[in-house]
């Protein structure tokens, strides 16, 4: 058995002669055309640059979706600022009847929070668009979209009446998560809406 | 210079001046090693065709890594892994084993094959180079090189059990070409 190993391991055969020509081409074109490894890089090169491509046309997306999104804000801010000084008339009339109703929607269920019933009665006399959003000045003046459920969320963060506990709870919690977080606040968060709210209890 | 080309080079400046891309090195390892290789190729391949493929394959292979080397082991210990290694990527491209249970496993009976001790390695490559692609590379990698079944498997991806039975199976082919070549020869003498 080790004797026919042995022959087999050690077996020997003069290989044709153009076998050597064979390999001294490919030699010299390989050692012009790239190696294994150049390939490789100029395929991951190649990988690279499509990913970034593919990625830098996301981000034109997102920006210009972004930016449209701020200018129409910048729009609406800038059309209510001069509705404010009488100057503008580019705000249509329906825009700012709409705010304007909504506006006093919210002050009124901020003040008649003693009504459990009042937002219902206030949004089955509106109209459907305006069931979906109440639009209210934000502290810079910006117009902000809530929704009922959070006028509903103002009214109960008053502890006075109608008592919720759980949604007291629930609206404590709530603060004490965003009060722990390092988001910035903004005009749309609850804490700012709750501040609004308490601003305008204040008032009165 | 002259005097250099002469002389014949150590193994540190043949691998040094194939990394360098020196034609006249290249060749000189090439010649120095190409019929052990062949050796090797033949006994892997199917055909003499096949074994070329191979031994250009894998002489190309060597000078491309040769920087990876790093001088631990026999260089043709090396060389040979190389070779053994080409000659297992062109096999897995062409046959797929197929997993074999440990109930066929344990019905393959160990064949004794010792008789190949008696014959002259040309005959004995060609009786292996007789089996199916599957067979020769486990009969080759196991016997001939030292590969144990679990290494085989791993390499191959395949069962242990699977290199085993294979193994068991090459040997019977073997074995059977073997009673027919010793027949052969006797009726051969007889008629004679």
């Amino acid at each position: 058995m080790q004797d026919f190993k042995n022959k087999l391991l050690n077996y020997e055969q003069e290989p044709p002669p153009e076998i050597w020509e064979r390999i001294n081409t490919e030699l010299d074109t390989s050692d012009h055309k790239t190696s294994p490894i150049r390939g490789f890089r100029r395929r991951s090169k190649l990988v690279f640059y499509g990913i970034t491509a593919a990625a830098s046309l996301i981000i034109i997306f997102l920006l210009s979706v972004v930016f449209d999104g701020s200018k129409e804000n910048n729009g609406d801010n800038n059309s209510l600022a001069s509705t404010e000084t009488g100057k503008g008339n580019s705000v249509s009339q329906n825009t700012k009847d709409s705010i304007k109703l909504n506006n006093k929607t919210l002050e009124d269920i901020i003040k008649s929070s003693k009504d459990n019933k009042l937002i219902a009665q206030n949004y089955r006399g509106a109209s459907n668009q305006l069931k979906k959003y109440i639009t209210i000045s934000g502290p810079s003046g910006q117009p902000v979209k809530i929704s009922p459920k959070v006028a509903t969320l103002i009214v109960s963060a008053d502890n006075e009446y109608p008592p919720k506990p759980v949604w007291n709870k629930k609206i404590e919690k709530w603060k004490q998560i965003m009060l722990n977080t390092t988001l910035s606040p903004t005009s749309t968060n609850l804490l700012d809406i709750a501040q609004l709210t308490s601003n305008l209890d204040n008032n009165e | 210079m002259n005097g250099q080309s002469n002389h014949t080079p150590s193994e540190s400046d043949l691998i040094q001046g194939c990394i360098n891309g020196d034609r006249q090195m290249q060749e000189l390892l090439y010649k120095r090693f190409s019929s052990k290789m062949y050796g090797v190729c033949l006994r892997y391949s199917g055909s003499a065709d096949d074994a070329n493929d191979l031994l250009q394959e894998g002489f190309i292979k060597i000078y491309k890594n040769l920087g990876k080397f790093r001088g631990e082991g026999s260089f043709e210990g090396w060389i040979r892994r190389i070779f053994v290694n080409t000659a297992i990527e062109h096999f897995r491209k062409k046959v797929k084993l197929y997993n074999v249970s440990e109930v066929q496993e344990s019905t393959m009976e160990d064949t004794d094959i010792s008789v190949l001790d008696k014959l002259a390695v040309k005959d004995i490559i060609v009786l292996v180079n007789e089996l199916a692609p599957g067979y020769k590379t486990i009969f080759n990698m196991h016997v001939i090189e030292g590969y144990s079944h679990k290494e085989i498997a791993e390499i191959l991806g395949i069962n242990e059990g699977t290199s085993k039975s294979q193994l068991a199976r090459a040997k019977g082919v073997l074995k059977k070409s073997l009673d027919k070549m010793i027949n052969k020869t006797t009726n051969d003498t007889i008629n004679n």
